[in-house]
């Protein structure tokens, strides 16, 4: 409480709320000042793949500052699995990324091989391989699809659904499971090949090479599309080596870097003749361009794969009951949406002392701050679906 | 970049107006489902079938789900001997065995570890409930969804016969 000079007794509040007015009349006479703005995009947002929160600082249309806010659908993998056998554990982690589930239990179970001394079969090896290549069409594809929502393009995810569809049917009919396989075993597969998968396979290729042809067309080839994704949100190769980006991230910033090529690994990616897809510009388009290349060269890989699998067991020698020798060990291999590694450390027991999962996603929103900054309100949309993350990836 | 000579957006209606043609020529990729369906893979893990007489209620199957959605009690009973003038042998009896499809998370674990084979995989999908407490299936439903379950297909050439 103060006492003005005519003994008239005023409230802080109202003091306040006088200097404000006087404050705002002296700026409109002077110029016109523009204040920032929060913007909340999601926790729910068609854009983010799940549950993913960017606050967003803006002055106009432009942001200024922006954070990615992670965590809304934590299941706390690293912890579960050091009270799961591991058995139990590949059946948990195909819900890691959900739209290329296959693909995260590979590099886990190649860590408690690593740590067994032993090695799947050929056979078991190449198909491990093609259910690879075909969770990383299943994934990608939802990504075309997906893409031309993000910009307003309704057609192509119809068409990208539609065309999933086959990929889809085709793990179903080898594992029994649409989007959680659970097919991997330490030292080999679950089961061999049905009759007549192989045929389907390759029907299917052809199917999946002519959806690409259409995307292609339909969506990469339109001028809105271009000029919504061209030239924006650009992350030069320095940045995004810093960032520690991997996957077609990296790629489309002009890094020749591919763990299917850089390193072995007891799988079937070197009996195939393929190439990494690059691109030297780095901005939205280029990472949309070389998913769909990549596409491709994974229809490719499976066609033919498909024709030269050995024969022979799908199953090394391993007891019943699985107990992995004390050890660490680290594998890591190229995922759909980047690299993802697993550091299993074990004590001899059942199931894993410790892991450590590294997801492509988590460090591939973690360049987003530095993105975002300068960028226009509809092209954070556009930058987030070109950057492809899956919340499941992030959040573990 | 050098303009194409048919622009972009004809070039993408015209797949789409394809697609129609296809369409209305040849059906469309969806179907109506209640009244048409599709039938899943052999493979698909619809639910899961229990064939009693096979199951020693060992609780292995119990032990190994993730999520501890199996419930099983069972006694051991005497039976009469197999040949005149022995000893009566012991049977374990199925007293409950129920599986909260509520919480099963359709990973296969208990088919696999099954030492008897008294656990098989059915593709039906068909048994969705207004309350989620009657997703809890017992042994005498769990045993009629044995009557659905397919026979092993065939595996493909290469593969070795008659082994896992």
């Amino acid at each position: 409480m103060t006492a003005t000079t005519s003994g008239q007794v005023i409230s802080d509040r109202q003091q306040l709320a006088y200097i404000a007015s006087q404050a705002a009349d002296a700026r409109v006479n002077v110029e016109l000042e523009t204040e920032g703005m929060t913007l909340n995009i999601g926790p729910q947002h068609p854009a983010t793949h799940g549950t993913l929160r960017i606050i967003a600082r803006l002055d106009g249309e432009q942001v200024i500052w922006a954070e990615p806010s992670a965590g809304y659908m934590h299941r706390g993998y690293e912890k579960l699995t050091e009270v799961r056998s591991f058995p139990q554990v590949t059946a948990l982690i195909n819900r890691i990324d959900w739209l290329g589930s296959f693909a995260n239990e590979v590099p886990f179970i190649l860590a408690a091989e690593k740590l067994m001394g032993i090695e799947a079969p050929p056979r078991a090896q190449y198909i491990r391989t093609i259910l690879f290549e075909l969770s990383r069409i299943a994934n990608v594809t939802l990504f075309l699809g997906d893409l031309g929502v993000q910009l307003g393009a309704i057609t192509p995810v119809f068409f990208a659904f539609r065309d999933r569809e086959y990929a889809l049917n085709l793990i179903e009919a080898a594992t029994g499971g649409r989007f959680h396989p659970n097919f991997d075993r330490i030292g080999g597969l679950k089961d061999d090949l049905p009759k007549g998968w192989i045929d389907e396979a390759k029907a299917t290729m052809k199917k999946m090479k002519q959806f690409c042809d259409t995307i292609e067309d339909l969506l990469f080839g339109n001028e809105i599309f271009q000029i919504r994704t061209r030239g924006i949100g650009v992350i030069p190769k320095d940045v995004a080596m810093s960032y520690g980006l991997s996957g077609a991230n990296a790629r489309a910033s002009g890094i020749d870097w591919d763990l299917r090529r850089d390193q072995t690994l007891p799988m079937a990616w070197d009996k195939a003749d393929w190439k990494v897809i690059t691109h030297p510009a780095g901005d939205s388009f280029a990472r949309c361009w070389v998913r769909l290349q990549e596409t491709r060269e994974a229809c490719s890989i499976v066609e033919q794969l498909v024709d030269n699998i050995p024969a022979g067991p799908i199953m090394a020698k391993v007891p019943r009951i699985v107990k992995v020798p004390e050890g660490e060990a680290w594998v890591s291999t190229e995922n759909p949406l980047g690299e993802m590694g697993y550091y299993v450390v074990s004590k001899g027991d059942t199931g894993p002392f410790r892991v450590k999962i590294r997801s492509a996603s988590f460090n591939n929103i973690s360049i987003t701050p530095w993105l975002l900054k300068g960028v226009f309100v509809p092209d954070i949309i556009t930058i987030l679906a070109s950057l492809y993350f899956i919340l499941g990836d992030i959040d573990r | 970049m050098a303009k194409p000579k048919v622009p972009g957006m004809f070039k993408g209606l015209g797949i789409t107006f394809n697609t129609l043609v296809d369409t209305l020529k040849n059906g469309a990729a969806t179907v109506q489902y209640p009244h048409e369906k599709e039938s899943p893979p052999v493979r698909a893990r619809g639910v899961i079938a229990l064939r009693e007489d096979n199951c020693t209620s060992c609780m292995l199957c119990a032990r190994s789900c993730p999520d501890w959605c199996i419930y099983i009690e069972g006694h051991k009973e005497l039976a009469p001997p197999r040949r005149a003038g022995g000893k009566p042998r012991g049977v374990n009896k199925l007293d409950r065995f129920d599986i909260d499809y509520a919480l099963c998370m359709y990973c296969g674990i208990c088919v696999e570890v099954c030492p008897f084979d008294a656990l098989f995989w059915s593709p039906e999908y068909e048994y969705s409930e207004p309350k989620i407490a009657d997703l809890l299936h017992d042994k005498t439903k769990l045993g009629e969804w044995m009557e659905t379950v397919p026979e092993a297909p065939e595996l493909e050439s290469g593969a070795l016969k008659g082994k896992k």
